[in-house]
Formats: C-alpha cells, structure tokens, sequence
C-alpha cells in the first residue's frame, strides 16, 4: 500500500500549536500561560487519539474549534476558582472569543508574542527558548537538541522567562510609538539569533538545523505581513536569512563535514531563496536608511553573484565591511575586514588590523582569529607559523564540524 | 480464523510531554498502521480510551479514582483482529507505533463457547 501517507502539511501541529496559544493568551492574559499551555496540549492529543481513525476534511478549523471550546471550558473553570463571574455568554467577552480566532486576529496576537518573547524584562537567553516553546511550538526537548543544550536547562529558562512576564505583569500587545523601534531591534535580534543558531551549529542532523532557520524566516515573515513591523530593517533581515539559508546546502558535505566558500559546490545554491532575497531587498533599501542587515545582505548577495570563488569582488565587499564596521564597531567585524583583505593581497594591512585587537576580544569565536593568521602566513607561504597558529585555534575551537576543518586544513599544509 | 484482542498499554500520553510536531508524527503512524489492517480486512473493531480511571475492588466493592499520570502501564486502547493464529496475530501487532515510548502490545485470543 502506497497510499497510506497523512494527508496533513508538514508542522501543522507545531503552527497551530502556535496559533491556539497566541488567542487564547489574548483572551485570558499571559499570566495565566501555564494553563493554557496545558489546554493547548490536550487539545494536540485529543487530536492525535480521534485522528487516527481518519483525518478531519478541515483540521485547522478541527483544532480552532476545539481550542476555543478548552478556552470556554477554561473561563468556566477560572471563575470559579477565582469565585467571580465571568460571563462568557453575553457582552463583551463573547464577542472577543468569536473574533479571536479570525485568521487576520491569530496573527495579531502571534505578533503580540513574539513581542513578549522578546521583551527586555527578559534575559536574552531565555527569550529563546520561551520563542521557540510558544510561538513556534517546540518542546523543551527539541528546544535542548537544536541548541545543544541540556533538557534541563532549557525548562529553566522556560521557567524563568514565565516568571518575568508574570512577575512584571506584561501587557500582550504591539508596542505602539516611540517604543516600537527599539523593540522591535530586539525582535529582529532576537530572530537573526535563532537563525545563527540553525545556520552555525555543531550540530548534525542537517533537519533540525534547517527547522531553526526555517522558523526564523516563518516569524520573519509574520512580521512583514503587519504595517508596523514591515520595515526596512525587517525586509533586510529576510533578505539576509534568504542569502544565507540559499547556501546551507552547499556548506556541508555528505558527512556533515563543512566546506569553506572557496571549495563549496556554487551549484548546490538554492536559486529560488536568492530570488526571494532579491525581493525583499529591493523593499529594504527603499528608503535609502541602511541597517547593519543591509549591509550583511549585500555582502552575501556578493557571494552569492560570483560564479567561482575567483570571481568574488573582493573590493565591493571590502567597501561594505567598512560600512558595516562603521555601523556595529566589533572586533568580529575586524577580522573580516582583514580576511578581506588578504583576498585583495593587502597583507600587511590585513595584518595590521589582526594586531589591532587580541582574540579574547572574540570570546568564543577566538579560534577564527588563529584561523585567520594561519590563513596569513599561508599566503606568505610560512607554513610552519601557519600550522603553530592553526594548533592555537585547535585548542580554542568548541564546535565538532569547525574542528574537522581545521584538523583537514591542518593535515593538508604538513603533507604538501 | 479466530478473533483477537490487542490491548495496548504505555504510559499516558499526557505524562510523555511530546511536541506538537511528535504527535503529528505519531498520529501519522497510528493513521498508516489503521489504514492497513483495513485494507488487509483483519480489524474488527476497537477503541482508544480515556485516561480517567476508577477502580472498584473488594468484597466491599471499594471505590477508588485513580490518577493515569505516572502510571507505566495503562491501557490506552484495544483493537479486535481477526487472524489464523497466535503468530499472525503477533505480526499485525508489528506495526503497534508506540513500543518507542515504552508501550507494550497484550495479545489474547477471544474464547468461543460452543452452544
């Protein structure tokens, strides 16, 4: 039989799951997320048991129904305890709970996490998590694996970030004026983390990397489609993810082994995403206000441009890198002006720079510093101070793939 | 052909803390292995069944409600199938999509009592 697949679309569960809680925190409030979590839980299983007999014609509309029919049991339920009365059959409560799960309102309020999820209250690192729990419907577990951290550190962080927004008694909205900017910085921030996380991890399993990034593109995405979170920061942004995830399957090789861009199969590129890209780009630099995703976007799109790592313009992306430097003054900026650089047989100059800062400036990125002075006296053709730089990087580097790589370059400078 | 009862026992699923995307999944699973047993015609009937449990024991016939979290074997459901033997019916078992969670399938053969 070859017909047995689900008819259903891939993470409908994990959008809806998504969905039902942004309403129905709409309707009750954020302090009560705990049990709606629950609710929203009993609702997947109670699905999962019926829907093995056979899939609802709608099941969207199967699991709205059934999550707003929780949420009526819900409101019964919480007025009780808490001994008043809710009344949930007439005025203005009812006519809330029939508009909060029009398609055009769960948006909203999807928004309105998202801006929770990211509220400075929040510690940055938990704001993660908590983004990946309730908007996008990950479990502790599968939060855990795709950061490479443990399950229990994970529920900690869920624990807390709940604890913040009760304890600061966060109200669910949009932000709305003078505040909007700066919040929505860190919402955009906080998704170029997630998708960084996808983009660069350690981690094997090519899907679950990919579902990171994917996520970070889906919420993006949400925000374009609201008027005030569609910028040019956040059209740059999606610009930028679309560059980046267009390589993702050139950048590893079958043994989940990274290739560097000079070696990467140009045509494994997925030229649909660098289209996309293209699009939103042309948005983004509308209003001739350039952001720091601007900047990494146009470099991308430069090595996306070039057919062969020879042809890359090293000089325009030179030209961008300073502008971004101007922008976001980091030292991790630096050392890519200075493998820049190189590629433009500037060495000296691109030495000088590398001197300019120490690599614990890099924190947990040091190792690239060593990488890139390797890099250096290689062109120099110093092999011996090459490999002294490329055992200082070794010692430094954390990620499994990074240091196959770097153990690879290593061997192939000693054999030639 | 003779008729038997799968029971299925495993922890609940409340208590597994599964993503919404591992439910999706293990919905698909249950879907497929459904869609087989009616296709080869070997389900009678069955049924999943509710986490909430009542216990009544003793002599004095002992009420107890009894909570499902916890709890590593409860059964969670039963199929009727209808096949040649005991074997056969251990295949149709084969397909059973939670011996990941630690679920275990019961076989027992339906007694027929001649008239």
């Amino acid at each position: 039989m070859s017909e047995t697949k689900v008819p259903l679309v891939d993470h409908l569960f994990r959008h809806q799951y998504g969905k039902m809680l942004a309403a129905l925190t709409r309707i009750f409030g954020p302090s009560k997320l705990e049990i709606i979590e629950d609710a929203v839980q009993d609702t997947f299983i109670k699905a999962m048991m019926t829907w093995r007999e056979g899939i609802p014609p709608n099941p969207e509309g199967w699991l709205m129904t059934a999550a707003k029919n929780r949420a009526i049991d819900l409101l019964r339920k919480l007025s009780a305890e808490e001994k008043r009365a809710l009344k949930i059959d007439s005025g203005t409560t009812a006519i809330a709970l029939g508009e909060v799960f029009l398609e055009s309102e769960i948006e909203d309020a999807q928004l309105r996490m998202i801006f929770m999820a990211c509220h400075p209250s929040l510690n940055p690192r938990d704001q993660i998590a908590f983004a990946l729990k309730t908007i996008s419907g990950f479990s502790s577990k599968e939060i855990a694996s795709a950061l490479l951290l443990k399950d229990e550190t994970i529920k900690k962080r869920l624990v807390r970030a709940r604890k913040s927004i009760a304890s600061s008694d966060l109200e669910f909205k949009i932000p709305q004026g003078a505040d909007l900017p700066s919040r929505l910085n860190r919402v955009l921030e906080v998704l170029y983390l997630i998708f960084n996380e996808g983009f660069h991890s350690g981690k094997k399993e090519i899907l679950v990397r990919k579902d990171l990034c994917g996520e970070a593109m889906r919420l993006c995405q949400m925000l374009l489609k609201n008027s005030f979170t569609e910028t040019p920061k956040t059209h740059a942004l999606f610009g930028l993810m679309c560059f980046h995830a267009a390589r993702m399957e050139g950048k590893l090789n079958e043994e989940n082994e990274i290739i560097d861009l000079k070696n990467q199969d140009r045509s494994k590129w997925f030229g649909p995403l660098v289209i996309i890209g293209n699009q939103a780009m042309i948005k983004a630099v509308e209003s001739g206000e350039y952001s720091t995703y601007h900047y990494e976007a146009a470099i991308a799109a430069e090595h996306l441009k070039a057919k062969t790592f020879e042809e890359t313009d090293w000089s325009q992306i030179h030209n961008y890198y300073q502008q971004l430097y101007e922008l976001q003054p980091t030292e991790f900026n630096l050392l890519n002006i200075a493998f820049v650089k190189m590629q433009l047989g500037k060495l000296e100059e691109s030495k000088a720079i590398l001197e300019s800062f120490h690599p614990k400036d890099l924190e947990q990125r040091a190792y690239l510093y060593h990488g890139a002075f390797a890099e250096y006296h290689l062109l120099k053709n110093e092999k011996s101070k090459a490999l002294n730089c490329l055992d200082e990087a070794l010692k430094l580097v954390k990620n499994e793939a990074e240091k196959r790589y770097l153990e690879e370059k290593r061997e192939s400078i000693s054999i030639s | 052909m003779k008729d038997f009862m799968l029971i299925f026992m495993s922890q609940s699923y409340e208590s597994q803390g599964l993503s919404p995307d591992e439910m999706q999944a293990r919905m698909g699973k249950w879907f497929t292995w459904q869609q087989k047993m009616a296709a080869d015609g070997v389900v009678k009937n069955g049924n999943a069944l509710h986490e909430q449990r009542r216990h009544i024991s003793g002599p004095d016939r002992v009420v107890s409600d009894l909570a499902a979290t916890g709890v590593k074997e409860l059964v969670g459901g039963y199929y009727v199938v209808t096949a040649r033997d005991l074997e056969h019916a251990s295949e149709i078992a084969q397909g059973y999509p939670d011996y990941d969670l630690g679920g275990t399938v019961e076989i027992r053969e339906v007694m027929v009592f001649d008239n």
